[in-house]
């Protein structure tokens, strides 16, 4: 327990910090190699295409938090701790509904993407899209688990809130900040 | 409308209503479309990772995300500040002044206006608020208005999205908004000295000139990123992307070596807060893509097009109308979402008017960066709130003045376009 509690986590933040500082050096090794070797390496963006994909579905499988997401909460917020409940529940439902339908005929379309391979550095592109499939699993997996614990104890009031501050609600999330 | 387009409408409308996140509401919404209309759910998958995997544009997303967090980890900000002091503290409502001079420069660094209210702003609501020389509503409401020409100025992340759903060159998109930021600049600065006057705010006491080179040669390196990143961007050295990956490998060597302001640890933990910031939006990306995907299958532009023309509407009457609407959204949603999702719908609309995209662009962005400071949703202001713990309602009470001075300001861009357009059409754009 206390390893799916605090290494998991922090193995999972590892590895998308490490992913993410590897897709900035390459982008730097692209622009030195064309601007100062002048040959450019071709491997380069194929590489740090594969890292943004891998960042973002890695990013929402393992380390974003329910309240990093963009949302729009002015109704879930208003609302009694009873009707929020409820809204969580649905909420949680359909994300797990949606992934699980979804699920085998999307496997079936990266399954089948190991025909194709990628233009510079020839990884089958299922290789690369895997991390979709991870994704989903996880995704299904995660809202399963809050689910359950809404169901058991209400809905979390952490959703909105950020680490050190007490800020009222509704407060700022990660998604957001990119603006 | 299709049986199968009003069930993904209700879907996603209901999911997000109830506080789903966006992107997953669109995702779960593009799928009870694909079902009822029969096509393969796998579509969704489909085209969310070939539309990431093929858009390089998007890369520059977690780039200016990274450097915007470092420059705020490192002292960047406060040497910055210690400059824009010395520059113009001195005139009435001195510190109001340094507050939209500072948005200016640190807008010209980093392409998020949450980035410039969380950093820099932070700093200077506390130089203000110090004893009482300025309401705590009044430092937070100039602030937060100050932050919104963050995206206007390049590097800009908000423009990035709309060159991915436009189709428009990001080179143009970034010179077009150099005038309205500078804009937008001034009607704040005007506004602030009307209401300093008005109100009687003490004069700062002024650093004496003398002492003027010392800050400007503190703060030079960091005053030389906004001319490093276009340097790079108009004299072709770099991609507009690539120049996101300068901007951050700069913020990084002057916060890290130079200032040395940057330990490994905070360096470790900006990684992977950037790695989270850019997963969340990434999601909405996705969702944006296949929601695209189900927007033209169902030739919804097409349609508002043609009825639109049809009504015989002329541009201007076009434009004013979008901008009341995206306004009136800005007010509940934020600003990311309008761009991906509601502002696709208009773009074939304005190519049959024959509005310009890039001067669609700027004026979309523009007045989504309003939406930031809108209420009741307005994000810039939870950020303040977050970090100075200024209550909301205090901020809202002193909010009005500049929200009106900055929408006058977006009349002005949507009645003479020549304001965005001027700078680049001297750069030789075609349009």
């Amino acid at each position: 327990m206390t390893f799916l509690k605090t290494w998991f986590p922090r193995g999972a933040e590892f590895i998308a910090a490490a992913m993410l500082a590897a897709m900035f050096l390459t982008f730097l090794l692209q622009i030195f190699s064309r601007y100062v070797l002048q040959t450019p390496f071709g491997w380069t963006l194929e590489l740090c295409l594969t890292l943004w994909v891998w960042i973002v579905f890695f990013g929402n499988a393992f380390i974003v938090k329910e309240r990093d997401h963009v949302t729009f909460d002015i109704f879930y917020l208003a609302a009694p701790r009873k009707v929020r409940q409820a809204l969580a529940l649905i909420s949680a439902a359909a994300i797990v509904i949606g992934m699980v339908w979804a699920f085998l005929p999307t496997w079936d379309y990266i399954n089948w993407m190991k025909m194709r391979k990628s233009a510079t550095l020839k990884i089958p592109l299922r290789t690369i899209f895997s991390i979709y499939a991870l994704f989903m699993i996880a995704v299904a997996a995660r809202y399963a688990w809050r689910f359950y614990t809404v169901w058991k104890s209400g809905p979390p009031d952490s959703d909105h809130e950020i680490p050190g501050h007490e800020p009222e609600p509704p407060a700022i999330r990660h998604g957001e900040d990119a603006t | 409308m299709s049986f199968e387009l009003a069930a993904c409408l209700v879907t996603m409308f209901g999911l997000a209503g109830i506080g789903t996140p966006i992107g997953y509401s669109i995702i779960l919404a593009s799928l009870v479309y694909l079902g009822f209309a029969g096509l393969d759910l796998a579509l969704a998958g489909e085209k969310i990772l070939q539309g990431l995997y093929k858009s390089f544009v998007l890369l520059a997303v977690p780039l200016f995300i990274a450097a915007a967090n470092i420059m705020n980890a490192g002292t960047i900000s406060e040497r910055l500040l210690n400059f824009c002091v010395a520059a113009v503290g001195r005139f009435r409502g001195g510190l109001g002044h340094v507050n939209v001079v500072a948005s200016l420069i640190f807008s010209g660094m980093s392409g998020s206006a949450v980035a410039d209210a969380a950093g820099i702003g932070k700093i200077i609501i506390e130089m203000m608020t110090k004893d009482g020389r300025y309401s705590r509503g009044y430092a937070a409401a100039i602030t937060a208005a100050t932050a919104t020409i963050g995206p206007i100025i390049p590097p800009s992340i908000p423009m990035v999205l709309y060159a991915l759903v436009s189709n428009s060159s990001i080179g143009a998109l970034f010179l077009a908004g150099i005038v309205p930021g500078l804009v937008m600049g001034v009607v704040l600065m005007g506004m602030n000295t009307y209401l300093s006057t008005k109100r009687g705010f003490a004069l700062e006491e002024p650093v004496p000139l003398r002492k003027l080179p010392k800050y400007t040669l503190n703060a030079f390196p960091a005053l030389m990123m906004p001319v490093i990143l276009l340097y790079g961007i108009y004299g072709g050295v770099t991609t507009p992307t690539e120049a996101a990956a300068v901007a951050a490998f700069y913020a990084f060597l002057l916060a890290a070596v130079f200032y040395r302001a940057l330990t490994v640890k905070s360096l470790y933990s900006i990684f992977v807060e950037s790695a989270r910031s850019s997963s969340a939006v990434g999601l909405v990306i996705g969702g944006a893509l296949i929601l695209n995907f189900v927007v033209v299958s169902e030739n919804i532009p097409g349609m508002m097009s043609e009825a639109l023309v049809g009504l015989n509407v002329h541009p201007l009457v076009f434009l004013l109308g979008v901008n009341v609407i995206i306004l009136l959204l800005g007010c509940v949603l934020d600003a990311t979402t309008i761009i991906l999702v509601i502002v696709p719908l208009f773009i074939p609309t304005c190519r049959e008017l024959g509005i310009d995209l890039v001067h669609f662009g700027v004026l979309v962005v523009v007045n989504s960066m309003i939406g930031l400071i809108t209420p009741p949703y307005g994000i810039l202001l939870f950020v303040i709130n977050a970090v100075t713990g200024i209550p909301l309602r205090e901020m809202i009470s002193e909010i009005w003045a500049f929200l009106g001075v900055l929408i006058a300001a977006l009349l002005l861009m949507i009645l003479f376009p020549d304001i965005v357009l001027w700078l680049p059409r001297l750069f030789g754009y075609q349009g």
